[in-house]
């Protein structure tokens, strides 16, 4: 669906990864360690995306209960930036620094009576506007290849729809590829946000191999991806639910207000509350072939 | 009936009727940063114009009159008008469908005395660009006909169902026209059809396009250099108020899922045919393939979405099509300007720190982040999302969307 800009390979590529932190997490209510590995990987995987070519950048943000922070680069200078003579040094420096800003964020953060649901979306808006601002920062004939790979435990979430069904489009139009890695549930919704934008999707089967699984399906450019023998896309089902039963229908009726879509003609717009014309003159009778 | 919009239209546009007093010099003796400001002010100022929950016409109908005459060859505008206004129009066009993704776009030449209908309206962008790509090297020649123009686009527009909007977008450098007729009956013809036009005029503004203007209550602007162009041209962008006349109705429409290529599917499913979109291109252009949407209503095959069936007249959407224009029907809070005392080290969205030189921070009023200017942009011209208000659970959790309940139906 999306188009892909001409890329050479000395482009620079924008890994921005958002890992879903929040306690409230199935896999994390059953096993409170497993974020810790969790984080092990992404770290590592960051990593791996840094030395994949010398002008690659990362950034790594958290979604947890209360909200969304960058671990790295840190938004505030806590972080004591020393002198880094070699590339290794580097490496250890974003370990250290999503580490410690991790850990500062789960230390300020509220004590949660009840499982609130991790605000994913919104993560994701915040990645987008970072990334454009880095693009806007580029040398005029730089090509910024930028994506985002969201790692998460969660599930789908119906309140943020409009707020993902934005992203989505945003993120198409600014050519930002997004990935999705779930590791507990199958999410519909983001499924259909790596279609649009000509990512990857993809379940692991289990946590044990996550760091495996990223490497080989996420750590390849958008761009070489087809070349690469990667599992089939997965089939995106995209029929419209109707408004006022959840149905799925091939054909149905929009509002042409607000385009709320129902199954059946009705004479007033139930989100709108429009009324509508009825239509008079009912069109030469067709015998309605049934299929 | 109108009457009253008409009056705020005007008032509404005076911010840049007398643009030229209010070009200043500035500091360093420039004025691109005072029409910068003057673009930025008029942006502001839209975006506050936005209501909450208006009636919106989101089903479009419009042509676009470009003018091709001589007058257009003028190199006041980069490598000149014409040029430029091409290039202009193909981002214009291609913005237009992201946002207003289930309207129609058809494209008139003025040349020679003559208009030329050079694409009906339809849908699907792509077909539009290439006419405009190979427009640049079209020969400008003799005087438009505005009125020719505008009756063959009524013409068409006279039959679009009530539901939908009817407009016309002139993009003009003559100052003059040579008209067969009296070109106050077309003028009124379009009022009483309810044809909308407005005129982006390229040179200076002339008494008669802003009558036409005013009439069809429309929208006129004389540009003052490019950026202003773009920013007149783009102000179209946005979906109208709708109309009293517009109907409101239910629209059948069709939601065919695609089918993807797969070798596990049986050999029924997975037959070669031609789409209905390439049928009439090429033979080495026409898309023989499995893949594609197919119409719920009759089967005929499409490569692309959305676009209104050749065969039965059905719609077909998918539904992200619809969804891509929830947001001009639930836009979101516009930000306070505030002076920058260092309430807050950084942007919220984009992480950029605050400088001295940022002298004002723009804050959501409903969850109180503070933003840098170009993410208030981009937050309210492509987001359409507040990072804080999606970002952060509120209190009685999350209900940033007034609306939210019709959306908890929508997926599955
Ligand atoms: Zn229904
Ligand atoms: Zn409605
Ligand atoms: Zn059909
Ligand atoms: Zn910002
Ligand atoms: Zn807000």
């Amino acid at each position: 669906m999306s188009t892909m800009a001409e890329t050479t390979p000395d482009d620079p590529s924008l890994l921005v990864i958002c890992v879903d932190s929040n306690p409230s997490q199935g896999i994390l209510r059953r096993n409170p360690d497993a974020l810790n590995s969790i984080i092990n990987c992404v770290t590592a995987f960051g990593n791996a995306h840094l030395m994949h070519k010398p002008q690659n950048k990362l950034a790594v943000l958290s979604c947890h209960h209360n909200g969304s922070k960058f671990l790295y680069p840190s938004p505030e200078k806590s972080l004591e930036i020393r002198q880094m003579d070699g590339q290794y040094e580097f490496f250890t420096f974003v370990e250290k620094s999503i580490k410690f800003n991790l850990s500062e964020l789960i230390k300020n953060a509220p004590k949660i009576v009840n499982n609130v649901e991790s605000m994913l979306a919104g993560c994701l808006a915040m990645a987008l506007c970072y990334i454009v601002r880095v693009k806007k920062a580029q040398p005029i004939g730089t090509n910024l290849i930028s994506r985002i790979l969201v790692v998460t435990g969660s599930e789908d979430s119906a309140h943020q729809y409009m707020t993902y069904m934005n992203v989505f489009f945003t993120a198409q139009k600014e050519r930002v590829v997004l990935d999705i890695c779930t590791l507990d549930n199958t999410l519909v919704l983001l499924q259909q946000g790596c279609d649009i934008t000509g990512g990857h999707y993809l379940k692991v089967p289990q946590l044990d191999g996550l760091l495996q699984y990223l490497l080989w399906i996420f750590l390849p450019e958008p761009s070489i991806r087809s070349k690469l023998a990667l599992p089939p896309a997965v089939k995106v089902d995209y029929r419209a639910a109707c408004f006022c039963h959840r149905e799925l229908i091939d054909i149905g009726f929009v509002c042409s207000v607000c385009l709320s879509i129902f199954c059946k003609f009705s004479p007033i717009c139930t989100t709108c509350s429009t009324v509508f014309k009825v239509p008079v003159p009912i069109k030469p009778k067709k015998k309605k072939i049934k299929t | 009936m109108a009457e009253d919009d008409e009056i705020k239209e005007y008032r509404w546009e005076t911010g840049y009727e007398k643009t030229w007093e209010e070009i200043q010099e500035d500091d360093a003796g420039l004025i691109a940063s005072s029409i910068h400001d003057i673009i930025q002010k008029a942006k502001r100022k839209r975006q506050e114009a936005k209501k909450k929950g208006s009636r919106l016409g989101m089903m479009r109908h419009i042509y676009i009159i470009l003018d091709c005459s001589d007058a257009m060859s003028m190199p006041d505008l980069k490598p000149t008008r014409f040029i430029n206004a091409v290039r202009m129009l193909q981002l214009f066009v291609e913005e237009f469908f992201d946002q207003n993704p289930i309207s129609q776009l058809g494209i008139i030449l003025l040349k020679n005395k003559r208009a030329e209908k050079v694409a009906d309206l339809a849908g699907n962008y792509k077909n539009h660009i290439k006419i405009f790509q190979n427009l640049t090297k079209a020969s400008l020649t003799g005087e438009p006909s505005i009125q020719n123009g505008l009756d063959l686009a009524l013409q068409t527009l006279k039959m679009i169902p009530a539901h939908a909007s009817r407009e016309v977008l002139m993009v003009l450098g003559s100052l003059t026209t040579c008209d067969p007729g009296d070109i106050e009956e077309t003028i009124q013809s379009l009022k009483q059809e309810n044809v909308r036009c407005s005129v982006i005029s390229l040179s200076a503004e002339t008494r008669i396009m802003r009558h036409l203007t005013l009439e069809t209550s429309g929208i006129y602007s004389a540009i003052l250099d490019e950026t202003h162009f773009k920013d007149q041209l783009f102000q179209h962008i946005e979906p109208l108020q709708a109309t009293n006349s517009q109907e409101c109705s239910l629209i059948k429409m069709g939601f065919p899922h695609g089918v993807v290529q797969d070798a596990s599917s049986k050999k029924d499913q997975s037959m070669m045919s031609l789409c209905m979109c390439h049928l009439e291109s090429n033979s080495d252009k026409r898309n023989l393939s499995i893949i594609g949407y197919f119409c719920p209503q009759c089967q005929a095959k499409y490569c692309e979405l959305p676009v209104e069936c050749v065969v039965c007249g059905l719609t077909l959407v998918l539904a992200p099509h619809l969804a891509r224009s929830y947001h001009h029907l639930f836009p979101i809070l516009n930000f306070i300007e505030v002076p920058n005392q260092h309430q807050s080290t950084h942007c919220f969205a984009c992480q950029k720190q605050f400088q001295e030189s940022d002298k004002h921070l723009y804050k959501c009023p409903k969850c109180e982040k503070h933003y840098c200017n170009d993410c208030d942009m981009f937050i309210h011209d492509t987001l359409h999302t507040c990072i804080g208000c999606s970002s952060v659970p509120q209190r009685p959790q999350m209900n940033h969307y007034d609306n939210n309940r019709i959306f908890k139906n929508v997926i599955l």
